[in-house]
């Protein structure tokens, strides 16, 4: 669903933000990414999901290029940055029917699906507001509602429990889940290791640019923790 | 005070790019910017000669009837109502719409310092009209007069005076306004209908004021005690800088920081509760599903685009002021003569103007509501929405050129209208008067659209500085007055040539290269976008 060949991007000046990154991510795939702060993690996001240019290596989703054609693979992919910077001056419904409009979604499903994960994060009765009056969790929610609401194939998360009540956090995990167990592919970007221990069945861990392990959750983390494991790796190697 | 000045430096760094051009190591960043630099200086040293030139012309009059100190009263008024107006319609956005409010107002520093920090910002900016006038003023003075070194000194410590009242009286204006408006639902639509308001009735005010005296043809006593009874501070300067005053000099210096310093503490009382008025959101939470409509991509992008525009009164007042100023002078040729209208808004020739160039005229107030030169930096941190939607970047782009006509092509066609039966236009004419404010609208739109994706700023805290103060606006305004002045001076020049004619090869032309903007768009826009 995702692979990403000799990735690289250097900030003005030479340094490198990520070096020679290699990865594959198959469909139902729940992959944690995980690495201490300015590692290259939101890099390397922003450049899957077409918001960064980048120079070096290529990004493939579902088999096409993000250089060649970036339409036809943002059409299939979803992005929930870290801060979630929303249109303060739409309400929250107005947004919806924004994002539903450029991923062309059916007004069937749009609506059907904006009333069901509306109603599951319990932010349905706040989408008459305007974005401005939301707190940063409601903000959240409404970004990964408006991400879900075109099926993408490939979800793409930077910090997405950073901001979400405990319910909130645990109707996402579902549905992460739920998404994965119909063919979709996750990607995302997390602090929060317990959280990727018991969610991804593959783990990717990134230190100053380069990919020191990835693989399968068990493999990488053996029978240790995988806090210890990424502490272990980020402090020795 | 340390305080002040550390949070005015701070704002005024995120103007015009400056802290981007300070530290940037990007050779062709710093090309770009160096660029910039002297488009700009190209742009002060053009409007220094016009000022000087005005001031001469002006000092010519005055010396023969001997009040050569009428030259400073004039230009400092002239100063000060350009301060006021300037200030008038963003004061309000510089005052409470800044994006770091809570961070500095958790700072232990005193609400009136943070007020007195954003009136100085207001104060900067001003302090460069002022100079643009009265620099040259001061000059033209020098040179009739011939005075003693004390002119120069008077001269030279007013000068820093001069904008802080026409500042504070516009800024009390703008904060009431916010006030008002803070109370009401739509608050920024009632904040936009006020100001409107005010500007308007300033305006209407001033012209039967200037009407009634008939200020241009009489000149002497009665034009200065008209002056220093509409502005008394231009009596109490005149005497300070031309008569050497010492009383007089104290006292301008006084009135103006103590008036200063008096504002400041008053708002700084009231700056929390006009701050949470205006930015709380009524939220009534209880929303249920209803039908939604979908639309097209582009549709979509549209109407998100317009209803930015319209949520922001700094957006609207800064970008339609020109089709407003369109439409008043188009209503008002329906019930008095172009002659007369000339007299008031103080264009002597404004009728030949009118009769010749009138096409280039209506394109002048056009290019001067150039929405799209700040849009794409007013998308700043929801830039990633856009960037990772599934949509092509030349439909972002279009959109926003969507919106820019949309405020435009309807004043044009009621003022077309409008000015059709008061000119009395022949049917070439007529559609000239049409056609070319109808291409400069789409050429100023596509231009600014080109200039903001070449000089973007999406990391503003305030809206104001992407709206007033940003390189892109500079230069798209800059780019648009060049594309007038230009077949101005050829209609103007070439006299005996037929000006119809003139005027299909400028029209000709302005299609050539709004083609050619939107082939660059087409085929660079993808790129352009995605390197912000």
């Amino acid at each position: 669903m995702l692979t990403i060949k000799h990735f690289s991007k250097c900030y003005k000046g030479g340094k490198k933000a990520v070096d020679d990154l290699n990865l594959v991510i198959e469909p139902g795939d729940i992959y944690g990414f995980i690495g201490h702060n300015g590692a290259g993690k939101t890099t390397t996001i922003r450049a899957v999901v077409g918001v960064l240019d980048f120079e070096e290596g290529d990004i493939e989703i579902d088999g096409i290029s993000i250089k060649k054609d970036p339409v036809a693979c943002k059409a299939i992919t979803a992005y929930i940055p870290d801060n979630p910077d929303l249109y303060d001056h739409l309400t929250g419904i107005q947004y919806l029917n924004f994002i539903g409009d450029l991923f062309s979604v059916s007004k069937a499903d749009r609506e059907s699906l904006i009333k069901k994960y509306g109603d599951d994060f319990q932010i349905t009765a706040y989408f008459g507001d305007l974005i401005s009056s939301y707190s940063h969790g409601m903000k959240q929610k409404l970004a990964i509602i408006s991400a879900l609401i075109h099926r993408p194939k490939l979800l793409v998360l930077d910090e997405p429990f950073v901001g979400l009540d405990p319910k909130a956090a645990h109707v996402l995990k579902t549905i992460m889940a739920d998404l994965c167990s119909n063919g979709s592919a996750i990607f995302f970007s997390t602090h929060v290791l317990d959280v990727a221990e018991k969610l991804c069945n593959k783990i990717a861990i990134i230190k100053a640019g380069k990919l020191i392990t990835y693989g399968k959750t068990e493999e990488v983390k053996g029978d240790n923790s995988l806090e210890n494991v990424f502490l272990e790796l980020i402090d020795h190697d | 005070m340390i305080n002040i000045w550390r949070l005015t430096k701070i704002q005024l760094l995120s103007s015009f790019g400056l802290n981007k051009a300070l530290h940037t190591h990007d050779v062709k960043e710093r090309r770009r910017l160096l660029l910039l630099s002297i488009a700009i200086l190209i742009s002060v040293v053009m409007v220094g000669v016009v000022s000087f030139g005005y001031s001469f012309m002006m000092a010519l009059t005055f010396e023969q009837i001997g009040r050569m100190d009428l030259l400073l009263a004039i230009m400092m008024a002239v100063a000060s109502v350009i301060g006021f107006f300037t200030t008038i319609y963003k004061a309000s956005g510089v005052l409470f719409s800044f994006k770091d409010y809570d961070l500095v107002m958790s700072l232990p520093i005193k609400t009136s310092h943070v007020v007195a920090s954003r009136v100085l910002q207001l104060y900067v900016l001003n302090l460069f009209f002022t100079l643009m006038v009265m620099l040259p003023a001061g000059v033209v003075y020098a040179i009739k007069v011939n005075p003693g070194v004390f002119y120069y000194l008077l001269y030279l410590t007013t000068l820093l005076f001069i904008p802080l009242i026409p500042i504070i009286a516009a800024t009390i204006i703008g904060s009431l306004i916010s006030w008002i408006s803070s109370r009401f639902k739509g608050s920024q639509v009632i904040s936009l209908i006020l100001t409107f308001a005010v500007i308007l009735a300033v305006m209407f005010g001033s012209f039967r004021m200037n009407g009634s005296v008939q200020v241009l043809s009489d000149m002497g006593t009665q034009l200065a005690d008209m002056i220093f009874k509409l502005y008394p501070l231009t009596s109490i300067y005149v005497d300070a800088v031309c008569s050497y005053q010492m009383g007089s000099f104290l006292l301008f210096i006084v009135i103006s920081v103590l008036a200063f310093m008096l504002f400041t503490i008053v708002l700084g009382t009231r700056f929390k509760a006009i701050y949470t008025g205006i930015t709380t959101s009524h939220a009534s939470s209880k929303y249920q599903m209803k039908p939604l409509e979908a639309a097209s991509p582009f549709l979509a992008l549209y109407r998100k685009e317009l209803r930015r525009y319209i949520s922001s009164s700094s957006y609207v007042l800064n970008t339609s002021i020109g089709m407003i100023l369109l439409l008043a002078m188009s209503i008002s040729l329906l019930f008095i003569s172009s002659e007369k209208l000339g007299q008031l808004v103080e264009i002597p020739q404004l009728s030949t103007y009118l009769s010749k160039l009138a096409p280039l005229v209506v394109s002048l107030f056009v290019t001067l509501s150039c929405t799209t030169s700040s849009s794409i930096s007013l998308e700043g941190k929801n830039i990633w929405i856009l960037k990772s939607s599934p949509v092509p970047k030349q439909t972002i782009l279009l959109s926003k050129i969507a919106v820019n006509l949309t405020v435009t092509i309807p004043i044009l066609i009621v003022s077309y209208v409008l000015l059709m039966i008061s000119l009395r236009t022949g049917w070439i004419e007529s559609l000239l008067l049409l056609a070319i404010p109808m291409i400069y609208a789409c050429y100023s739109a596509m231009m600014g659209v080109l200039v903001n994706l070449k000089f973007p700023n999406l990391e503003w805290t305030s809206e104001v500085t992407v709206i007033k103060q940003s390189a892109s606006v500079i230069v798209a305004m800059l780019i648009g007055f060049i594309s007038l002045v230009i077949p101005f001076a050829l209609v103007l020049l070439l006299s005996n040539v037929n000006g119809n004619l003139i005027l299909l090869g400028i029209g000709l032309i302005m299609i050539a290269v709004c083609s050619v903007i939107l082939r660059y768009i087409r085929t660079n826009g993808e790129q352009l976008f995605q390197t912000l």
